[in-house]
């Protein structure tokens, strides 16, 4: 224990001291952290929905990275086979340098974190959870780094390695590029990759159910977790001079990645290719608390003349609609600091602005539909407008072409629907209250096609035009 | 006390490749025994085998007492090694290095007395990659000595150092036979052997060819002497060669090498045959043989008898 204690530390302070290393493993998840807190500056509050993404960046960059650079640029120098002459099993330098990397990643994690809680995030709310699931996320990827130092033969090769697993876990598994963003068939393929399930694990103890949300996903990472740190124990190699290609034993790759097949085939089989939407999204701390408790989130349209839950049987309906309360002093009240309408967020087209050819037959569509589609026209009327909201807020997160066109058409209906009064006050409310309600976000009935996977990226889209329609009708922007 | 190495009929092969081929030697306690032969000739792979690197295919090694193919742990616990091509992180300092590999033994040496007695007290907190050719191969050495090592491998220990490095780990070598450390010393530098060791084998293509104290391999072969002459015309080598007792001629312009059997006889019929050529000598020198000549004899008469040797790619080529 004294050595495996003694080589824990010195790889510790080895790694302190190499300013390459420090770059890569602090600096650029840091630069990853700002590039979203900027990219999503709107987002109140900001960062908490994008945590699972950027710490699984930081993992696997310290992973899939770091750890197989520091193992093949020792093992070329023959630090590996001086260790090789002691008298201590090489598992136990081999555990010591998985346990030092650990420690690497955990420590950029909390860095990430406590620039992230700096820049105004609130703290998570499943932090034992957290760790736990971040535990699982490193695991997970230190077995893939051992496979990369198993495969390469040489530190160049390492970095190859690591880009033919990074970018595509990037772009099309789900850590980087919202998944619900991609086609169907990359979300298939997402299902495959390890990437996904890092994210939907440490982005429930964000905005989840913690651990009880993150069961397939811990199952999912352990599993690949120890397949990889079994491959890349067996096919460890301590000297420069034993290639890959001329090393036996090469079948030991085979559980590595049957881990990640068996892992995409039970996500098939559990149908858990589709985005997962969390039943229970906890509202920001930030945000007011709700007035009515229906946290509840649906996929599709909640049918009108559903039958009406037992638990909505035990709350009394209120005796007056609950946005006739709000005064002209809460609409001025409003933060309308909101993003441009030409931007990529909650974008919105002017009166005068025309779709393209290929967009005009969804937003005919939606204008011949949307006084009949039944979550806008049945029900109370602040469903009805936060129903509404979703049209042009759902299109919006998934940044389809059609974003921008749908806005104007919502807000022309609602207009044309409410007295201004009225609606001024419904919007004013849905924007003071933007967590209550359930969150539609699935507007195919009304010919556009897909689904948001994010539901609070959907109501915070919802809040943005509530705004937007706020400002028009009180001339704060005018028309 | 019973040898310190034993080793009997040692057999390695790489592929198709019989990189040691029926190897036996022993060293005894307090020796300082060189193990010589030219590139690829399998005295790594001798040594890897008993410090527990390879795998032997056959053969039996004991190394202080231990067999080393059925306890290699236990035979590490009383062995130190200075590798050929050590290197270590290049952030890491000697004293760490040392404390680090130190912590591997039951039985360590503080780093502070090691950092005395290898003359690194200068560099004992500076970074590997801040350290002279020397300096590194010191500390290389110095690590082997971490666990009080009963026996010392040092394999081409001066390979890429300057004149002065070398003088300096011929010094530390020295001291250590002083202080009564059995060594098993690799080097293709044949007169730090002849210098060095009390015992050497010489190993070519897989096999023990010579072996014996330096003085006793040299006076084996003292039949043998090197000559070289400068004339006032460049030789015709080939009826230089023809000169009873002559062998192995270099001729390079007006510079002949060779060496002779028979001294006397050589050097009459070279100063008839020079006679008749009308060519002056212009230097003459005879010379007794170095261990450096038995090796060339030996490896060349290997050679001769017609062995396929193996390639110097194949031992480096070390799978597994």
């Amino acid at each position: 224990m004294t050595a495996l204690r003694t080589h824990l530390g010195i790889s510790l302070r080895l790694h302190f001291r190499n300013k390459m290393a420090l770059i890569y493993g602090y600096l650029f998840p840091l630069i990853f952290l700002v590039a979203f807190y900027v990219l999503y500056r709107f987002e109140k509050p900001p960062l908490l929905r994008h945590m699972g993404e950027l710490l699984t960046v930081a993992v696997l960059g310290g992973a899939c990275f770091g750890l197989p650079t520091t193992l093949v640029s020792e093992r070329e120098r023959g630090v590996w086979r001086r260790y090789r002459l002691s008298p201590v099993p090489t598992w136990q330098f081999v555990a010591s340098t998985m346990l030092a990397r650990y420690v690497i990643i955990l420590s950029a994690g909390l860095l990430q974190l406590g620039a992230a809680l700096a820049l105004g995030m609130t703290f998570p709310p499943h932090p034992v959870s957290l760790f736990v699931g971040f535990t699982f996320v490193a695991f997970a990827f230190i077995g893939l780094g051992l496979v990369i130092a198993t495969l390469a033969d040489n530190v160049p090769a390492v970095q190859a390695l690591g880009q033919c697993i990074f970018l595509p876990m990037l772009i099309i598994g789900g850590v980087a590029v919202s998944l619900a963003s991609l086609p169907l068939w990359a979300q298939h393929v997402s299902a495959f990759f390890p990437g996904r399930y890092a994210v939907e694990g440490l982005q429930a103890c964000f905005t989840g159910r913690g651990f009880a949300g993150m069961h397939f996903s811990l199952l999912a990472l352990g599993l690949i977790g120890v397949a990889g740190c079994l491959a890349g124990a067996k096919l460890f190699r301590w000297d420069a001079q034993q290639r890959f290609a001329a090393r036996t034993g090469k079948l030991w790759l085979l559980p590595a990645f049957a881990a990640w097949i068996a892992v995409g085939l039970l996500a098939e089989w559990r149908g858990r290719i589709a985005i997962p939407v969390d039943k229970e999204i906890v509202a920001p701390a930030t945000a007011p608390a709700p007035v009515t408790p229906t946290p509840i989130i649906a996929s599709t349209p909640p049918p009108v003349t559903a039958p009406i839950p037992p638990a909505r049987l035990l709350t009394p309906p209120p005796p007056d609609p609950v946005w006739m309360k709000i005064t002209p002093q809460d609409t001025a009240g409003l933060d309308y600091h909101v993003p441009p309408d030409q931007g990529n967020v909650s974008p919105f087209a002017a009166i005068d602005e025309d779709p393209e050819d290929f967009m005009k037959e969804q937003v005919t569509s939606v204008r011949n539909k949307i006084a009949t589609w039944p979550p806008g026209a049945e029900g109370d009327d602040l469903r009805c407008v936060r129903n509404l909201l979703y049209v042009a807020a759902v299109p919006d997160a998934i940044q389809m072409p059609v974003e921008r066109y749908l806005p104007r058409v919502v807000y022309e209906h609602l207009i044309s629907t409410y007295p201004k009064e009225k609606l001024t006050k419904i919007l004013t409310y849905i924007a003071l209250h933007p967590e209550e309600g359930m969150v539609v976000d699935d507007i195919s009935d009304l010919g556009v096609e897909g689904t948001a996977g994010d539901p609070l990226v959907v109501r915070e889209r919802a809040y943005l035009y509530a705004i937007k329609f706020i400002a028009r009708l009180t001339g704060r922007v005018p028309e | 006390m019973p040898a310190h190495v034993v080793v009997r009929d040692l057999r390695k092969s790489y592929g198709e490749v019989e990189a040691v081929r029926g190897v036996s030697f022993k060293i005894e306690p307090g020796e300082i025994f060189g193990l010589l032969g030219p590139n690829g000739a399998g005295k790594t792979t001798t040594v890897e085998c008993l410090v527990g690197l390879r795998e032997p295919d056959s053969g039996e090694l004991e190394v202080c007492g231990v067999d080393a193919r059925r306890n290699p742990r236990e035979v590490k616990q009383k062995i130190g090694v200075a590798l050929q091509t050590t290197s270590l992180q290049d952030k890491i300092t000697p004293r760490e290095a040392l404390r680090l590999f130190g912590s591997f033994y039951r039985d360590r040496v503080a780093p502070e007395v090691l950092i005395e007695r290898f003359a690194l007290t200068e560099k004992a907190d500076a970074c590997f990659d801040t350290l002279s050719g020397g300096q590194r191969q010191r500390l290389a050495i110095a690590l082997a000595f971490v666990n009080r090592p009963q026996l010392v491998f040092l394999d081409e220990p001066t390979t890429g150092l300057d004149p002065q490095a070398r003088r300096e780990l011929h010094a530390a070598i020295a001291r250590m036979k002083a202080d009564g450390y059995t060594v098993l010393f690799t080097t293709h530098y044949l007169d730090e052997a002849e210098h060095l060791c009390d015992r050497v084998a010489i190993i070519d293509r897989g096999r023990i060819v010579a072996e014996g104290r330096p003085r006793e391999l040299i006076a084996q072969s003292s039949a043998v002497q090197s000559v070289t002459l400068v004339t006032s015309r460049p030789l015709d080598g080939a009826k230089l060669a023809a000169l009873p007792g002559v062998s192995a001629v270099v001729a390079e312009g007006t510079e002949s090498r060779f060496q002779t059997s028979h001294a006397t006889a050589t050097l009459g019929a070279l100063t008839a045959w020079l006679g008749e050529l009308r060519t002056e000598v212009v230097e003459l020198r005879v010379k007794k043989a170095s261990l450096e000549d038995v090796f060339l004899k030996l490896t060349r008469e290997e050679s001769r008898a017609g062995f396929s040797p193996p390639s110097n790619e194949a031992e480096d080529q070390k799978a597994g």
